[in-house]
């Protein structure tokens, strides 16, 4: 259990990054100055200074807004799509379900960061595009956990009692089955997060992610390893606060599996 | 088994075509293609730019183009590069040799730490050791496998005053030149999935020894060693093959961005310098390859099951 407190205490640092950035880094992320380029972490730059003299503390801090908030809404996305779908499909079955489980399977023919190459390197960097990419490549996971879960529910008792109490099939779907389904969706949504982030940080590290100047955390990462044997201080944190995320993520999908006793 | 096979077998063939159909309309979804990336700036000229899209056959209807890629690779010709020139069997071929030698040496390396590790931490749950290895678990599960590759870049270079070559040799060409090219990369890619290997192997381990036949065999009298190596270890084989498959996948998927960081010429490079250059031929077969692949291995892995669990036998 101290485990999954120690998630719950990162995601809350975490949280505070996100929401007050420039509460925690009072420098910009964005302001140039050559004259201080690849400086070595000191009291005025706690994480040293990248090779056009922007501030890395800066930029890693404010870098968790865009990484992380990116990963959340590509999953929000595909959770949504994908678990809605799935429902649909082991709920009302027949050529539906057929025809979007062949769909799933294709998706998933492809090693997950392959398809995100794909997908990015044909449209073009930038952020919108990422968030296409990751939701593209999660919607079979949430289509098959959501149908599975609808599959499972739609055999139960009380559905089959509300089908002979006079409700529609629309009405039981929303109001009776989806319910039930979420919480299935939600923890699968905390199990895919590292997973996901892991894809958005390989994605940044390709130049494939978001357009500079943006700073997230896979771009700076991209950005430092043409400096690596000479400023190794622009590349260690951006990867140390993507481990620390996926971690606290990892740490609270294990808690949540836990407590829901799968 | 016959009927398994055939269904499995058909299941893949539709997967496969659907993700060759998928690839070849995404890469054909968005404005921008070989002949604008060769002519440039200079554009303008309607009639070079009308000749040289019909010597590409790109003035052709969608379908027509990939009727006549499927009939090709049927026939076993993955078409020319438009850039090179060569066949690009040739070029997937060398690159996959590449990439095949990375994954086997970090799926052998990967097993060697990560299967030990996960059988002791199964073995002594709660303890302090296994609390240790836990933690390996998640820092190595959460670490991204480029940064691994950038800080060992680093500590190699600041401990041993040592980096890795630049230039790609095969084994054949240079033995010792070719394992200092891989052994940073392998191991950067070793330490995520023996974390994997890791994690599941301890799962499987303690549901195993809470078991009634480990009970009644340590009631026997069984040495621990027997309990846990004859019995236990038996058992987890099965679940151990799938995810080996599982891991073998991943590997196949992780090796895009490490191949890019170590400048090694393998599938992940070639396809990224195809999409780049709008390379059709080269990205269209490169991907067929891959999920040739990986569907294969999938689909041995499923096999394999059959063959270690003699309850799953028709």
């Amino acid at each position: 259990m101290t485990a999954w407190r120690l998630g719950l205490v990162l995601l809350a640092f975490f949280a505070v990054l996100i929401v007050a950035p420039g509460w925690v880094a009072q420098q910009s992320p964005f302001d140039l100055d050559p004259a201080r380029a690849l400086q070595p972490p000191s009291a005025a730059h706690w994480f040293g200074t990248d090779d056009v003299g922007r501030d890395v503390f800066a930029r890693v801090i404010h870098g968790t807004r865009i990484t992380l908030g990116l990963v959340t809404l590509s999953l929000l996305i595909a959770t949504a799509i994908g678990g809605g779908l799935g429902i649909v499909a082991g709920f009302a079955g027949k050529w539906f379900d057929l025809a979007a489980g062949r769909l799933a399977d294709m998706v998933q023919t492809f090693p997950p960061i392959i398809a995100g190459v794909m997908i990015t390197g044909v449209l073009g960097p930038g952020a919108m595009n990422l968030v296409l990419a990751l939701a593209v490549i999660y919607v079979p996971t949430f289509f098959r956990i959501g149908r599975s879960a609808a599959l499972a529910e739609a055999q139960l008792t009380y559905v089959e009692a509300s089908r002979a109490a006079g409700f529609t099939e629309g009405s039981i779907l929303v109001r009776q089955v989806l319910p039930n389904v979420l919480p299935v969706l939600v923890l699968q949504y905390v199990i895919m997060f590292p997973l996901a982030l892991q894809i958005e940080a390989a994605l940044g590290f390709l130049g494939l992610g978001v357009v500079p100047p943006t700073p997230d955390w896979g771009a700076i990462l991209e950005q430092g390893k043409n400096f690596i044997l000479v400023a190794w201080w622009m590349s260690l944190w951006p990867g140390l606060f993507v481990l620390l995320s996926a971690a606290a993520m990892t740490l609270i999908g294990q808690g949540l599996r836990e407590k829901f006793g799968r | 088994m016959a009927g398994f096979l055939a269904r499995r077998l058909g299941a893949a063939a539709i997967a496969a075509l659907l993700s060759s159909l998928a690839v070849f309309l995404i890469m054909r979804a968005v404005p921008g293609d070989i002949v604008g990336q060769m002519l440039g700036q200079s554009g303008g000229d309607r009639a070079a730019e009308e000749a040289l899209r019909a010597f590409f056959g790109l003035d052709r209807p969608l379908w027509s183009q990939f009727a006549d890629w499927l009939g090709a690779v049927l026939r076993g010709d993955l078409g020319r590069s438009w850039y090179q020139g060569r066949p690009v069997g040739v070029m997937v071929w060398e690159a996959f040799l590449v990439t095949l030698e990375l994954a086997v040496a970090t799926l052998v390396l990967a097993t060697l730490i990560g299967v030990p590790l996960g059988v002791v931490a199964g073995i002594t749950q709660g303890s302090r050791l296994d609390r240790a290895i836990q933690s390996f678990n998640l820092v190595g599960l959460s670490a991204p496998v480029f940064w691994l590759g950038l800080m060992l870049l680093v500590g190699a270079s600041a401990a041993l005053d040592w980096s890795p070559p630049f230039a790609w040799s095969g084994p054949q060409e240079d033995l010792a030149d070719n394992i200092s090219i891989l052994v940073l990369p392998v191991i950067s890619l070793a330490v995520l999935q023996a974390a994997a290997y890791s994690q599941f192997v301890r799962g499987l381990m303690i549901e195993e020894l809470g078991k009634d036949y480990i009970r009644a065999g340590r009631a026997k009298g069984l040495t621990p060693a027997e309990l846990y190596f004859k019995h236990a270890l038996s058992n987890v084989m099965i679940p151990l093959v799938t995810f080996m498959g599982l891991i073998l996948v991943q590997i196949l998927g992780g090796v895009v961005v490490i191949e890019s960081l170590f400048s090694l010429p393998g599938l992940g490079r070639l396809i990224l310098a195809g999409i780049q250059g709008r390379d059709y031929p080269v990205v269209q077969g490169a991907l067929f390859f891959v999920v040739i692949i990986a569907t294969t291995i999938n689909l041995v892995v499923d096999l394999l099951y059959g063959l270690l669990d003699p309850r799953l036998k028709p």
